[in-house]
C-alpha cells in the first residue's frame, strides 16, 4: 500500500499502548491492529477523528503517502 | 425469518445429497442400457419394430440420445455439488464470499451446457418421431431453462461484486 500508517511512531511519542488507544476511542484492538499494520483497506472519518482527538494530532501525522511502494 | 432458514437449509442439504445419488444412479442406468443390456432387440420389441433401415435409424437415434443423456450426468453433478457447497457456507453463516461467486458461475455454465444438450436431444427426438412411432421426450427449447441460465450468470456477477464490497467493508476501520 502506498499509504503508510504511522500509528506506531505516534503511540511511541505519546507513550501510549495500542490497547489504551483502543479503549479511549472505542474501537476493537483487532481493528486497530489492522490499521496499525497497514492491512486496512479504508479508514472512516469517525475513526480518524477519534484517533486525532486521543493523540492530539492531525490526520497527516497518522498517514503518509509513499510513492515508491506498490499500490 | 432466521427460523425459517434454519429449517429450510437442512432439508435442502439432505435433498441435494439424495439428488446427487439419484444423478449417479441415472448415469449408471443409462450406461447399463448402452453397454450391458442387449438394447437393440430390447428397443425393437419395446417399439414393436421389425428389422428394417428405419428401425435401425430409430435404434441409432435412441442410442445417441442415451449417450447425450449420459453427458447430462456430470453437468448435473456440477450444479448439485456446487449448490451443496453454497448451502454449506450459508449454514456456516458466511455466504458472501468470492468462492460462492465462482461456484455460481460454474453452475451457470453447467446449466447452459444442460440447455444445449436438451436442445440437441429434443431435435433428435423430433427427427426420429413418426406418426407410427411418436417419441415424446421432455427435451428441447425451454424459456424457463434459458431464463435460469441468464439469472444464474447475473447472480454470479452480483455475488462477486457483493463479496468484494464485503471484503472492503471488513477491512474498513
Amino acid at each position: 500500500m502506498a499509504i503508510a500508517v504511522k500509528l506506531d511512531d505516534l503511540l511511541h511519542d505519546r507513550r501510549m499502548t495500542l490497547t489504551e488507544l483502543a479503549d479511549r476511542i472505542g474501537i476493537t484492538l483487532a481493528n486497530l491492529s489492522i490499521l496499525k499494520t497497514g492491512k486496512a483497506r479504508a479508514i472512516r472519518f469517525s475513526t480518524l477523528d477519534a484517533i486525532c482527538k486521543a493523540l492530539a494530532c492531525q490526520p497527516g501525522d497518522i498517514l503518509r503517502f509513499e510513492p515508491g511502494e506498490a499500490p | 425469518m432466521s427460523r425459517q432458514y434454519s429449517a429450510a437449509l437442512p432439508i435442502a442439504h439432505v435433498a441435494l445429497k439424495i439428488l446427487i445419488v439419484l444423478n449417479w444412479l441415472m448415469g449408471a442406468a443409462i450406461l447399463a442400457l448402452l453397454v450391458v443390456m442387449p438394447n437393440e432387440r430390447w428397443i425393437m420389441s419395446a417399439f414393436d419394430l421389425s428389422p428394417s433401415p428405419e428401425a435401425e435409424r430409430l435404434v441409432m437415434g435412441l442410442r445417441t440420445i442415451a449417450v447425450l443423456g449420459l453427458a447430462v450426468v456430470p453437468f448435473s453433478y456440477v450444479v448439485l455439488k456446487r449448490l451443496l457447497a453454497i448451502i454449506g457456507t450459508v449454514r456456516a453463516g458466511d455466504p458472501f464470499v468470492a468462492a460462492n461467486a465462482t461456484r455460481l458461475q460454474a453452475i451457470a455454465w453447467a446449466l447452459l451446457a444442460l440447455q444445449l444438450l436438451s436442445l440437441v436431444i429434443g431435435a433428435i427426438a423430433k427427427a426420429l418421431s413418426t406418426p407410427a412411432h411418436p417419441l415424446n421426450l421432455d427435451a428441447g427449447f425451454s424459456i424457463n431453462g434459458w431464463l435460469a441460465v441468464l439469472l444464474t450468470f447475473v447472480l454470479a456477477r452480483v455475488f462477486a461484486e457483493g463479496a468484494l464490497m464485503r471484503e472492503d467493508l471488513e477491512r474498513t476501520v
